[in-house]
């Protein structure tokens, strides 16, 4: 389907790419893919692009994009919008958390970087010395990948200076009526800040003013590499305390600093064209929408931590293509989801009537409070209006959180990625080690739009360009990729006359899941799924018969039903892994408030359910279906059907051995490794996709054959909690409160979860308070959890303050005798098997269970 | 700067009744015209910072009218507020006065101790207080900061009572103990740290110049006793601070990560030297980031 639509040719993208494919055309031959940039190019007098940028050049008009869908999809795979100070330093000093980005780009494991991280490389970068690279050792490039633009960016590490090439960034047309138009008033296209490719696609560099050669050669030897920076560093107390390393040290500035654009999760391998070999893609073989479904991107966020750290167990759990959004913004709520595919978005339900406070261009701001209204100086009429109206909106988010509108969606997302976060929201964290209520930090509060806007150049930035990346997401790039059209590229691989059409399609399909699979399974389809699973309004009725799921919208071109209606659905009723359900950071008064409307919020909490599930929270939105067959495994994190790992070949890099997630339902322990059923191996390719959605299918269908999932401790975690005080009688004893989270309790694991899910400010004041405010904390108690689970509560606290007192380092014991405090009273989320849930057919008959799948996989 | 071992009188005023109202009325007068934002008591009752500076912008005038004695007084929010509408300025150089003072309403024990209730200390913080108020009476007596090689090392006049519970170690010739005079007082030089612009735990839009001991045993001068208790296998401390006005610092120091106590810094020569051009332009030379928050400074009343 999306080849079919792919007619719209922008001249002067076309004409672009075609000129600088024939500039380049010698080099290519030699090194393909590796383009010098030789420094902006004039065309025509009108364009100016980049080497770095022809790829995407070339691929606008590939994917038929216009102007405005080219320039969207450039930010999207580019933009970090000043967030290398996020991943550089915010990150690692503020929060805590330090990145080895070496370990991740380091040049001479490029080959097994998607294995390990499901990063996907960029092809036009190279490692120096390979043949055709410019550079020809690892020392010009301090280590990483040689890229495209990089001749220029080298000689700005350690010196100020550098132009950003974003700055060269060329605009499409302000959008006719735009109201802060007719003339061009947006931000400098400096602020986006693209710096060049680190070889990760996704993933950019900056040169580092800061940087200091002789001291980077000091500690690592030579600057090719970073080993001396991320080499650990034995803890005095002993293997139990968590190492360090001199990424602690603020005072060595690395030579790049390191930021993401929206594409470090969201670039993904085309599903109709994938790569022979995942670590060598071509440029032809990658989209920017679908959302990379083998992502390590949370491991690679702690790939400074050691494994026995709190950070690296709350983090380092996702499953592949998944990321917990909340785990910056923490909620204490333990959620990671999947990258969202972003998949016909034009035949996307929208919902009218919805009550949306948020700021909305203006010309001025006559009449209004400058609470209310806000005019850009230095601007003529270029003004924003803060207000509540009913809307058409969006439900976006896995329980449509972000709901004042899909432009502010994708607006936020660049908060998620860390850009404006020192001007802007991390004044407004959790500080997870602030237990005094009285203090900032001890809880959220809320991002404030129009502070961000007025005092961060690159919320400016990519405001002003936000239509540009919704038209993207409208794009051909975003069409549906059929299963049909990915097996007739397969057989054109081999022979470029070959054809593969519907018919084969079906017969294949037929012949693999019985006669009439396909037809029959429509019919299931219509009876078990299409009430939540269609968005045509028959069906959104309850009228499901007769409707066909294939009917194709005259006006977008595009199939009418987007195999979802979006409405939420109590987390109860689909029964799937809630803690995603609970996520609380559009809550009144957390972080992400001014995102969700006050529809959102006024959604009864689930009845059925005993956390905290007020504001808004505890739904599931009902997703797409569409392409099911490339997106396996299934549900919000992944968890339904096999396993899958990358299997990389350096070994300290695999992740999925470190944790395999089977366990005894009886005990969440871990299955002994001879019952462990096996991971599947990464495989973009079209067969391996289809036979993982088959794999997938019936665990989907066979609920009661899913092996428990569950995401446990993988080691004794030991915890630091304030200061320590050598002994003055015994110079090598520590002394100190090391709180030691075990692995398992009494023959029972423990889960990640529990972990990141506990409340423990909560439970500190509470346990605080037992002793001398203790009616305050009786009446508190039983408010929330009634009269005689609430005193029982609080005879423990009494209990656990005298055990303490004792013993000071015998909390853990104490809270060993008494696991609930810690799994239900101050949890924000109990849930422990993490495929369980959705067993909607699971009565079927066998025949109709293989006549959907063979159905679906139409879809 | 009169406010030496203020921490001690103001703990020991809270004590006597009636040795509080003189400061309690300075107090007050400060605020009836220093530009605050009006907060409650709860975390999500403080204001952001960002709209605190742009609503309640401090002036010149302003900032020299703080003091290390008028800090002191304030509530921890005030102080807090103050922080964060000031920039980094220049790496101070040389040697500065220090003084510490706990966060107002409180023991003069650590943060952590006091919320834990005081019969709860084990809980939260198993150290014994009398040891670790004696070695932050030491850690924060002054400074001198090496401005060109980025380091930092602290004054002690007073060894004894590190001496007195083993914590000093011998380096014998190979690794002597470094004193410098100052005012015509010998000072002895401990506890090495690392300078450098980063990030501070309080107030993320612009950056502090951060005094970090978490590898000072790599630094010249490293003696293993007493100064491995600040490094990363001890306190693990990291001080950020922020400049009022010349020759004069505001300071947090953090434990683990865990804010402790504030503290001040100055230096009466650098003061003088720079009091008239400051005035003038409300200007400095800024080493650090300073975020893209405007930095409302106004010196209009000059």
């Amino acid at each position: 389907m999306k080849g079919a639509l792919q007619l719209v040719h922008v001249v002067a993208v076309v004409m672009a790419a075609s000129m600088f494919t024939s500039v380049f055309a010698q080099q290519s031959e030699t090194a393909p893919g590796w383009r010098r940039d030789e420094g902006p190019v004039h065309i025509a007098g009108q364009a100016v692009v980049h080497a770095q940028d022809i790829p995407y050049v070339e691929a606008c008009a590939r994917e038929g994009l216009n102007a405005s869908e080219c320039a969207g999809r450039l930010i999207w795979f580019k933009a970090t919008a000043g967030n290398d100070r996020f991943h550089t330093y915010v990150f690692q000093q503020r929060v805590g958390v330090m990145i080895d980005w070496f370990r991740v780009l380091r040049s001479d494991q490029r080959g097994d970087r998607f294995a390990a991280w499901g990063a996907i490389n960029d092809p036009s970068c190279c490692t120096p010395g390979s043949l055709g690279c410019p550079a020809r050792s690892l020392d010009e490039t301090y280590g990483l990948d040689w890229c495209p633009g990089d001749e220029e960016l080298l000689s700005y590490v350690g010196r100020k200076g550098y132009r950003d090439p974003a700055c060269d960034f060329r605009d499409a047309p302000l959008v006719e009526g735009d109201p802060h138009g007719p003339q061009d008033q947006r931000q400098s296209a400096c602020d986006l800040k693209f710096g060049t490719s680190t070889g990760a696609l996704g993933i950019r560099k900056f040169p580092n003013p800061r940087f200091d050669r002789a001291r980077w050669i000091e500690v690592n030897g030579r600057s090719g590499s970073w080993e001396g920076y991320g080499r650990r560093i034995a803890a005095a107390g002993g293997e139990h305390e968590p190492a360090k390393s001199r990424l602690w040290d603020g005072s060595i500035e690395p030579p790049f600093l390191i930021g993401t654009s929206c594409g470090s999760c969201h670039i993904a391998f085309d599903p109709e064209n994938p790569p022979d070999d995942p670590a060598r893609p071509r440029w032809e073989n990658i989209v920017g929408l679908i959302g990379n479904q083998y992502t390590r991107i949370s491991e690679v966020m702690v790939s400074g931590m050691p494994s026995n750290t709190l950070e690296w167990q709350m983090f380092a759990h996702a499953r592949p293509g998944t990321s917990d959004t909340s785990a910056i913004p923490n909620d204490q709520v333990n959620n990671p989801g999947t990258i969202n595919a972003l998949i016909n978005i034009a035949r996307r339900p929208v919902f009218a009537g919805e009550s949306v406070r948020k700021w909305r261009k203006a010309q001025s701001c006559d009449g209004q409070s400058a609470e209310a209204c806000w005019c850009e100086p230095g601007r003529d009429g270029k003004c924003w209006s803060k207000g509540l109206q009913d809307e058409t909106v969006h439900h976006i988010l896995k329980g449509g959180e972000d709901s004042i509108g899909a432009l502010e969606a994708i607006q936020r997302v660049y908060f998620n990625i860390g850009s404006c976060s020192e001007q802007c929201w991390v004044n407004h964290l959790t500080d997870l080690r602030v237990v005094d209520p009285q203090q900032r930090g001890f809880g959220q509060t809320p991002f404030d739009i129009g502070q961000c806007r007025r005092d961060c150049p690159n919320f400016r930035a990519i405001e002003d360009r936000l239509q540009n990346i919704l038209d993207f997401f409208l794009s051909a790039e975003a069409h549906a990729s059929d299963l049909r059209v990915a097996r007739e590229n397969d057989l054109k691989s081999f022979d470029p006359r070959a054809e593969y059409t519907e018919t084969d399609f079906i017969e294949d399909l037929e012949s693999e899941f019985g006669d009439g699979a396909v037809a029959r399974g429509a019919k299931v389809f219509a009876a078990q799924c299409a009430r939540c699973h269609s968005s045509q309004p028959e069906a959104t009725a309850g009228q499901t018969t007769g409707i066909d799921f294939h009917r194709i919208d005259e006006a977008s071109g595009l199939r009418a039903d987007w195999l979802g209606n979006d409405r939420p659905t109590p987390v109860s009723e689909v029964g799937t892994f809630r803690c995603r359900a609970l996520h609380s950071n559009h809550v009144a008064g957390h972080i992400w408030e001014q995102y969700g409307s006050e529809t959102l919020r006024a959604q009864a909490p689930d009845p059925n359910i005993a956390e905290p599930a007020d504001g808004g929270r505890g739904y599931y939105r009902n997703i797409s279906l569409l392409n099911l067959w490339a997106h396996a495994p299934f549900m919000h994190n992944n968890a339904i059907g096999p396993e899958i790992c990358g299997k990389p070949a350096n070994s300290a890099n695999d992740f999925y051995a470190m944790r395999p997630r089977y366990v005894d339902g009886s005990n969440i322990r871990l299955l002994p490794p001879e019952q462990q059923p096996a991971c599947m191996p990464y495989d973009p390719s079209v067969a391996g996709r289809f036979d993982l959605y088959k794999r997938s299918m019936d665990a989907l269908l066979n609920p009661d054959l899913r092996v428990p999932k569950v995401t446990l401790l993988n080691e004794d975690v030991t915890l630091r909690v304030g200061p320590r005080l050598w002994d003055g009688t015994d110079k090598e004893k520590l002394l100190g409160f090391a709180l030691t989270i075990p692995a398992e309790i009494d023959g029972r694991g423990v889960t990640a979860g529990t972990i990141g899910n506990f409340r423990h400010k909560a439970f500190v004041v509470d346990l605080v308070q037992a002793k001398f405010k203790s009616d305050e904390v009786e009446a508190r108690l039983e408010q929330r959890l009634g009269p005689r689970e609430g005193k029982k509560v609080l005879a423990d606290l009494k209990a656990i303050v005298k055990e303490v007192r004792k013993s000071p380092n015998g909390l853990v014991e104490a809270l060993k005798k008494r696991p609930y405090l810690v799994k239900q009273v101050y949890s924000s989320c109990f849930a422990e098997v993490e495929n369980a849930g959705h067993r909607f057919g699971e009565d079927l008959p066998d025949a109709d269970k293989k006549a959907l799948t063979a159905f679906l996989a139409t879809l | 700067m009169p406010v030496n071992r203020f921490a001690i009188a103001l703990v020991a005023c809270t004590l006597v009744a009636g040795c509080g109202q003189e400061e309690q009325r300075k107090k007050k007068e400060f605020e009836v015209d220093f530009p605050f934002a009006p907060y409650g008591e709860a975390h999500s009752a403080k204001p952001d910072f960002a709209a605190i500076e742009h609503d309640h912008p401090l002036s010149v005038d302003d900032l020299y009218r703080i003091t290390p004695e008028l800090l002191s007084l304030l509530e921890q929010e005030q102080v807090d507020q103050i922080y964060a509408r000031l920039s980094a300025g220049p790496i101070p150089d040389g040697p500065y006065e220090g003084d510490l003072f706990f966060p107002r309403g409180i023991s003069g024990k650590l943060r952590l101790s006091e919320i834990a209730g005081g019969g709860l200390r084990g809980l939260l913080v198993n150290v014994a207080g009398r040891k670790l108020d004696a070695i932050g009476e030491i850690l924060w007596k002054g400074k001198v900061f090496y401005r060109d090689q980025r380091l930092l090392r602290n004054r002690i006049e007073d060894l004894r009572p590190l001496k007195r519970v083993g914590l000093v170690e011998d380096g014998g010739t190979a690794n002597p103990l470094t004193k410098i005079e100052v005012g015509g007082r010998d000072q002895w030089l401990l506890f090495p740290a690392r300078l450098y612009c980063g990030q501070s735990l309080l107030d993320g839009r612009r950056e502090s110049i951060i005094i970090d001991y978490a590898f000072t045993d790599e630094l010249p001068g490293y003696r293993r006793m007493p100064d491995v208790m600040a490094g990363r296998d001890g306190f693990a401390i990291r001080d950020e601070i922020r400049m009022v006005r010349p020759g004069f610092y505001l300071g947090r120091a953090y434990l683990d990560r865990a804010f402790v106590v504030n503290f001040v810094l100055w230096n009466d020569e650098v003061a003088k030297a720079g009091e008239a051009e400051f005035r003038r332009s409300g200007q400095v030379a800024e080493d650090c980031w300073r975020g893209t928050q405007v930095h409302r400074l106004d010196v209009a009343a000059q």
